[in-house]
C-alpha cells in the first residue's frame, strides 16, 4: 500500500500537515487517497470490544425492525421518504454490519459508512424519541463516526477542522494574539455609540466568563461588540478569557474524542485561571452540547458538569428580561410574523425550550410556534457539520427542504436562530430556496429594542 | 500628509478611476500604498470555502488560489505598478468591510482610497446584500483615518487641490471633518468654502418649510459656522460660507461644481444606518455617485 | 409424551425464561458505563430515576407521547397486539384452571368468550403487521427472516390454543402443540429479539436517565416525551 500522504489514520497536529490538507482543492487528493487506506481490522474490533458496550450492543440487537423511526428523520422526509434514509436501517448498515462482522469489514465498505454517517446524518437524535425501545440512532451514529475517525475515513473538512481545534484550540486558525487584537478593535470602534465600552480580559473573579465562536473573531467581529454591549447594558460584571476563548467542536462532529476532549480542557482551564462564578457561551448550539453536556465525561469531571454553571446564551437573555437588566422598549417590540428554530444540541439535548419562549414574549408581538416545536423540533439541515462538507452539500441542501416547510407553514417573514451553525443553514434555506424570509441571532435584535442607560449613551454636543 | 494609505479593489473597471487617484496621490506625496482585494466571501461554516465576489463561483481558499488571484490583481494594475514598485497587495477573503478595516487599523492608515460603487447593484443576491452590506457604509461609518471616495472616472483627474468644499451638519462627527479640512487647506494653501444645507424635503406630516423660516434657518447656521468653525482658525483668511435651502446632496453637488471644488470633506454619521437608509444610500453616498470630484469622509480625528 | 412436556420440559422453559432473562439484564446492567455512556448514573440519579420512570411510563400509554400520536394507526395495532398477548395467556380461564390445579391459587379470569375474542384479535393484528413489514418499504427494508419466524414463533401458541379449546377437531393434536409452542416461545424469548418483554423496560429507562441526567433534566423539570 502506498503510503498515503492525505488520508491516514494519524490525527492532523501540526501545521504543516494542516497546511498539507488545506492546499488540497476540495479534498480531490484526499479523497484518491481514501480509496487506498486499508481498514485495520483488529484495532477496528478492537475498539469495537473496549468501546461498543451493552447500552449500544442491546440496541442493535433488540431493534424490532418496526419502522416507526422512519416519519422522524428529516432526511427520510426530504428524500421523499427513501427507504435507505430509515435511521435503523442506516445504522443497522454501518455499525450494525461492523458488529456482527467482527470488525472484518473493507475500504469500500468504510467509505460507505463515512457517507452515511456525516451524508446521511446530523446526530440531531431526533429518531431516539420516536423509537418505542429508546433506541438513539443519532449517539450510535456519534459512535461511528468516533470509530470511523480512528481508521482514518472521515470527510475532508472533519480530518481539517479536528487538526484546527488541536493546533489553535480553535475551529478556525485565530490565535490568542488575533482574538486579544479584535476584541481591542471591537472596543475602539464601538467607541463612538457607546462611550466607554471595554472588553474585559482575563479578570479574575468576574461574575461572567463569555467564551464565543471562532468564527466571530475571523469574520464576524460585531457579534463580540453586540456581546459586549449588552452584557455592558446589563451591567454585568463579565470578562473574556486570552486563552481557552472558544467553545466550538468540529473535533466533536469529527469523531476525535481526544481533539474534542483538548479544545473542552482549554475553556476549563480558563475557567480554572479566571474563577467566575459563571459562564456564558455565545449563541451557538453544537458549542453548548460539547463544552456543557458532552465536555464533562470527556474530560473526566465525575458529576458530568462543568466547572462552574454554564449559561447558554438564551438561557442569560432570558434571565436578563427577566430580571430586568434588560428592558425591552414596547414599541421597538417585533412586530412581522416571527418564528423560533429549535436548534438540537441545546433544545432536544439540552432542555432549554422554555428559555428560547421567554424571550419571545418579551420582544415579539406576532410569535409563531413551528410544528412540531421544542423537543421535537426537526434539524435545520446543516447540523452535526453537515454545513461544512463540501462533498455532501447536495444532500444538505436537500435536507433543508423539512425546515423550509416548517416556515412556510407558519407564515413568519423573520426566523430567530440563536445558534451560528442554524444560522448559516437558514441563510442558505433562502438561498436555495428563496421564500423571502429573513434571519437573526439574538444579539442584534436585541440591540434594537433595549432600552439604553443614561451614562452608556453617546454624549451630544 | 499621508504616509500609509490603503487601496480597497474589486479589480473591476468600477474601481479605475480610484486606482488612478490612488497610484496618483501614493505618488505625490511619496506614500506607501497597500493595495487590497478581497475576493470572497466565506460560505460554509467553518470551512474552506468562499463565494467569489466577482464570480459568485465556490472557491476554496489554499495558496494556491490566493496566489492565482494576486497574479489577476497585479495584472490589472500592472501600468500603475510601472511607476510605483514599493506597493504592497494583500489578497483575502472575509466580509470585505469588515476586512478593509481590519487591515487599516493593523497597519496603521492614514488614508482609505475606495470606490462608491463595489459591484453592480443587481448581481448581488439577497444574502450578499444582507450580509456583506454596504461596504461604503461600514468602512465610512467606522474608519478611523479619512476615506476618499471617487465615485466617477470624472473625479479622478486629479490635478492638485485648490479649492476644498466643507459640508456640515454641526454634528460631533463633522467638527473632525473641520479640524482636517481646515488642516488640508493650511497645508495645501487653498480655499477652504462652508457649505451647509436647510433640508426642506417634506416632515413626516407632509409639510414644506414656508420661506421666512428658511431665512431664519439660513442666518442661524451662517451664525453657527462663524461661532464653530471660524472662532478656530487662526489667521486664515481664504474661506467662504454659504447656506442653502434643497435636497442636501443634490445642493453640494451643484454648489461644487460652482466653485468648481477639487475636493468635498464631510462627516460621516457614526450611528448605525438602518436597512431602509441603506437601500436609498446616505447623502454622501448619493454625493460620492454624483460629484466631479472625490469626496473624503471622515468621522474620527486620530489621524489627522 | 404429555406428562413429559408439562412436567420436565415445562420446568425447563420456565427456568430458561426466568434465568435467561435475569441474566441479560444483569448483563445490560453492569455493561452500562458512565464514562463511554457519557452519564453520570450514580452520581445524578435522582434526577434519572424521575425520567426514567416517566419515559416508561408515556410509552405504556397509548398516545402517550408523540412518537405514539403521529403514528395513530401504528399506535393502535400495536397496542392491540399486546394487550391481546398479555391479557388473554395471564388471565385465562383454563390457564387459571391449571394454576389453581397445580399451585392452589389462580387469579381472576376473563369469561371465555372474551378471551376468544382477544386472542382472534391477536391473531388478526399479527396479520396485519406481517402485511405491513411487506408492504412498506420503510419496514421492508430493515425486516430480515428473522423478524418473520420470531412473529410466528410468537403466534403460534394462540393459535394452537385457540384450536385445542374449542376442540374442532384432534384436540390431542392440538394441546400438545399449544404447549410445545408455548415451550418454544418461553425458550426462545431470552435468545431472540422476543427478550424486548422485558428488555423494553431497561432501555426506556436507560433512555430516561439519559434525558433527566445528561441532556437537560438537570435545568428543567419533564421532557417532553
Amino acid at each position: 500500500m502506498t503510503e498515503n500522504k492525505l488520508c491516514n489514520r494519524i490525527p492532523v497536529n501540526t501545521k504543516e500537515e494542516l497546511n498539507g490538507l488545506l492546499q488540497d482543492k476540495s479534498g480531490k487528493q484526499y479523497y484518491e487517497e481514501m480509496d487506498n487506506l486499508e481498514v485495520d481490522a483488529k484495532a477496528l474490533w478492537r475498539t469495537i470490544q473496549t468501546t461498543c458496550k451493552s447500552r449500544i450492543r442491546t440496541w442493535l440487537n433488540i431493534c424490532a425492525h418496526c419502522g416507526m423511526c422512519a416519519d422522524s428523520c428529516l432526511f427520510y422526509l426530504a428524500n421523499d421518504n427513501d427507504p435507505e434514509q430509515v435511521p435503523s436501517y442506516k445504522i443497522q448498515s454501518t455499525l450494525g454490519e461492523i458488529v456482527k462482522k467482527k470488525g472484518k469489514v473493507d475500504t469500500t465498505f468504510m467509505k460507505r459508512a463515512m457517507d452515511t454517517a456525516w451524508g446521511k446524518c446530523t446526530c440531531c437524535n431526533r429518531c431516539g424519541q420516536y423509537c418505542p425501545f429508546g433506541i438513539d440512532m443519532g449517539v450510535m451514529m456519534s459512535f461511528l463516526r468516533g470509530v470511523l475517525f480512528s481508521q482514518g475515513f472521515v470527510p475532508w473538512e472533519m480530518k481539517i477542522g479536528s487538526g484546527m481545534h488541536r493546533i489553535f484550540r480553535a475551529q478556525m486558525d485565530v490565535t490568542t494574539e488575533d482574538w486579544v487584537d479584535t476584541c481591542e478593535w471591537m472596543e475602539e470602534e464601538s467607541e463612538d455609540e457607546w462611550p466607554g465600552l471595554k472588553i474585559p480580559i482575563d479578570k479574575k473573579n468576574a461574575d461572567i466568563i463569555y467564551t464565543i465562536n471562532a468564527r466571530e473573531a475571523k469574520h464576524y467581529p460585531e457579534d463580540i461588540a453586540e456581546a459586549a454591549i449588552l452584557f455592558s447594558i446589563a451591567g454585568e460584571d463579565w470578562t473574556v478569557p486570552s486563552e481557552g476563548w472558544e467553545e466550538t467542536s468540529i473535533a466533536m462532529f469529527a469523531g476525535d474524542w481526544e481533539g474534542a476532549s483538548m479544545q473542552v480542557e482549554s475553556v476549563y482551564e480558563a475557567i480554572d485561571r479566571i474563577k467566575p462564578k459563571r459562564m456564558v457561551v455565545t449563541e451557538c448550539g453544537h458549542a453548548y452540547r460539547a463544552t456543557v453536556i458532552e465536555g464533562p465525561y470527556w474530560t473526566g469531571q465525575k458529576n458530568g458538569k462543568t466547572p462552574v454553571e454554564t449559561l447558554h446564551y438564551v438561557e442569560w437573555v432570558a434571565e436578563a428580561l427577566r430580571s430586568g437588566k434588560l428592558k425591552i422598549d414596547p414599541l421597538k417590540k417585533i412586530k412581522e410574523p416571527v418564528t423560533y428554530h429549535d436548534s438540537c444540541n441545546y433544545i432536544r439535548n439540552g432542555g432549554l425550550s422554555d428559555c428560547g419562549r421567554e424571550i419571545m414574549s418579551y420582544i415579539a408581538e406576532d410569535f409563531r410556534e413551528m410544528k412540531p416545536n421544542r423537543d421535537h423540533n426537526f434539524c435545520c439541515g446543516g447540523g452535526g457539520g453537515l454545513n461544512g462538507i463540501g462533498r455532501y452539500r447536495k444532500q444538505r441542501n436537500t435536507a433543508l427542504k423539512v425546515k423550509r416547510d416548517q416556515i412556510l407553514a407558519t407564515g413568519a417573514k423573520l426566523v430567530i436562530t440563536p445558534c451560528h451553525n442554524c444560522w448559516d443553514a437558514i441563510r442558505d434555506l433562502e438561498e436555495v430556496y428563496k421564500i423571502g424570509i429573513r434571519w437573526s441571532f439574538l444579539k442584534p435584535l436585541l440591540i434594537s429594542m433595549v432600552e439604553v442607560p443614561e451614562h452608556l449613551k453617546p454624549k451630544d454636543e | 500628509m499621508f504616509k500609509k494609505i490603503l487601496f480597497s479593489t474589486t479589480g473591476t473597471s468600477l474601481c479605475d478611476a480610484a486606482a488612478r487617484v490612488a497610484f496618483d496621490m501614493a505618488n505625490r506625496y511619496g506614500a506607501k500604498l497597500f493595495i487590497i482585494h478581497i475576493f470572497g466571501i466565506p460560505d460554509r461554516s467553518y470551512s474552506q470555502a468562499a463565494i467569489d465576489i466577482k464570480t459568485g463561483e465556490k472557491v476554496d481558499l489554499n495558496s494556491d488560489h490566493f496566489q492565482k488571484v494576486q497574479e489577476e490583481i497585479k495584472q490589472t494594475y500592472s501600468e500603475q505598478i510601472k511607476h510605483n514598485k514599493e506597493c504592497e497587495f494583500e489578497i483575502l477573503a472575509g466580509i470585505p468591510g469588515t476586512e478593509i478595516l481590519r487591515t487599516a487599523r493593523k497597519k496603521d492608515i492614514d488614508l482609505i482610497i475606495m470606490g462608491a460603487r463595489h459591484s453592480k447593484k443587481e448581481k448581488k443576491s439577497p444574502q450578499q446584500k444582507l450580509i456583506i452590506g454596504n461596504t461604503l457604509q461600514t468602512v465610512a461609518r467606522s474608519a478611523r483615518c479619512p476615506v476618499l471616495i471617487i465615485g466617477r472616472t470624472a473625479a479622478s483627474f486629479w490635478g492638485g487641490i485648490s479649492n476644498i468644499l466643507f459640508g456640515t451638519d454641526f454634528s460631533k462627527a463633522s467638527d473632525s471633518a473641520f479640524l482636517f479640512a481646515y488642516k488640508l487647506a493650511r497645508t495645501l494653501k487653498c480655499t477652504l468654502n462652508f457649505f451647509h444645507v436647510i433640508n426642506i424635503s417634506e416632515d413626516s406630516s407632509g409639510n414644506v418649510m414656508d420661506q421666512n423660516e428658511i431665512d431664519d434657518r439660513i442666518r442661524d447656521a451662517r451664525a453657527k459656522i462663524r461661532e464653530k468653525y471660524l472662532s478656530r482658525m487662526e489667521e486664515f483668511e481664504d474661506y467662504e460660507i454659504d447656506v442653502w435651502e434643497g435636497i442636501p446632496y443634490v445642493e453640494i453637488v451643484k454648489y461644487s461644481r460652482e466653485k468648481f471644488a477639487d475636493l468635498i470633506i464631510m462627516a460621516h454619521h457614526s450611528k448605525k444606518i438602518d436597512l431602509e437608509e441603506a437601500n436609498i444610500g446616505t447623502t454622501m453616498e448619493q454625493i460620492a455617485l454624483r460629484s466631479n470630484c472625490p469626496v473624503i469622509s471622515i468621522n474620527h480625528t486620530d489621524k489627522i | 409424551m404429555y406428562n413429559f412436556i408439562t412436567g420436565p420440559l415445562a420446568w425447563f422453559s420456565f427456568l430458561v425464561f426466568f434465568i435467561g432473562l435475569f441474566i441479560r439484564s444483569v448483563f445490560y446492567l453492569i455493561g452500562l458505563d458512565s464514562k463511554l455512556d457519557r452519564i453520570s448514573y450514580r452520581v445524578n440519579s435522582f434526577y434519572g430515576i424521575k425520567e426514567a420512570f416517566r419515559s416508561i411510563l408515556y410509552w405504556m400509554l397509548p398516545f402517550g407521547t408523540r412518537g405514539w400520536r403521529t403514528q395513530p394507526g401504528m399506535t393502535f395495532l400495536f397496542f392491540i397486539f399486546h394487550l391481546g398477548i398479555v391479557l388473554p395467556t395471564v388471565f385465562l380461564g383454563a390457564h387459571n384452571m391449571i394454576l389453581k390445579e397445580r399451585w392452589g391459587f389462580s387469579l381472576f379470569a376473563f369469561p371465555d368468550y372474551l378471551s376468544d375474542i382477544m386472542t382472534i384479535v391477536v391473531l388478526v393484528s399479527a396479520f396485519v403487521l406481517l402485511i405491513r413489514r411487506i408492504i412498506l418499504p420503510k419496514v421492508r427494508i430493515l425486516t430480515k427472516s428473522s423478524d418473520y419466524m420470531v412473529l410466528f414463533v410468537a403466534i403460534l401458541p394462540f393459535f394452537t390454543g385457540f384450536m385445542a379449546f374449542h376442540q374442532f377437531s384432534n384436540y390431542p393434536f392440538w394441546m400438545i402443540a399449544h404447549i410445545i409452542s408455548g415451550e418454544i416461545l418461553l425458550i426462545a424469548i431470552p435468545f431472540t429479539k422476543l427478550s424486548h418483554c422485558f428488555l423494553f423496560f431497561l432501555t426506556r429507562a436507560q433512555l430516561g436517565m439519559d434525558y433527566g441526567i445528561k441532556r437537560g433534566g438537570m435545568k428543567r423539570n419533564n421532557n417532553i416525551w
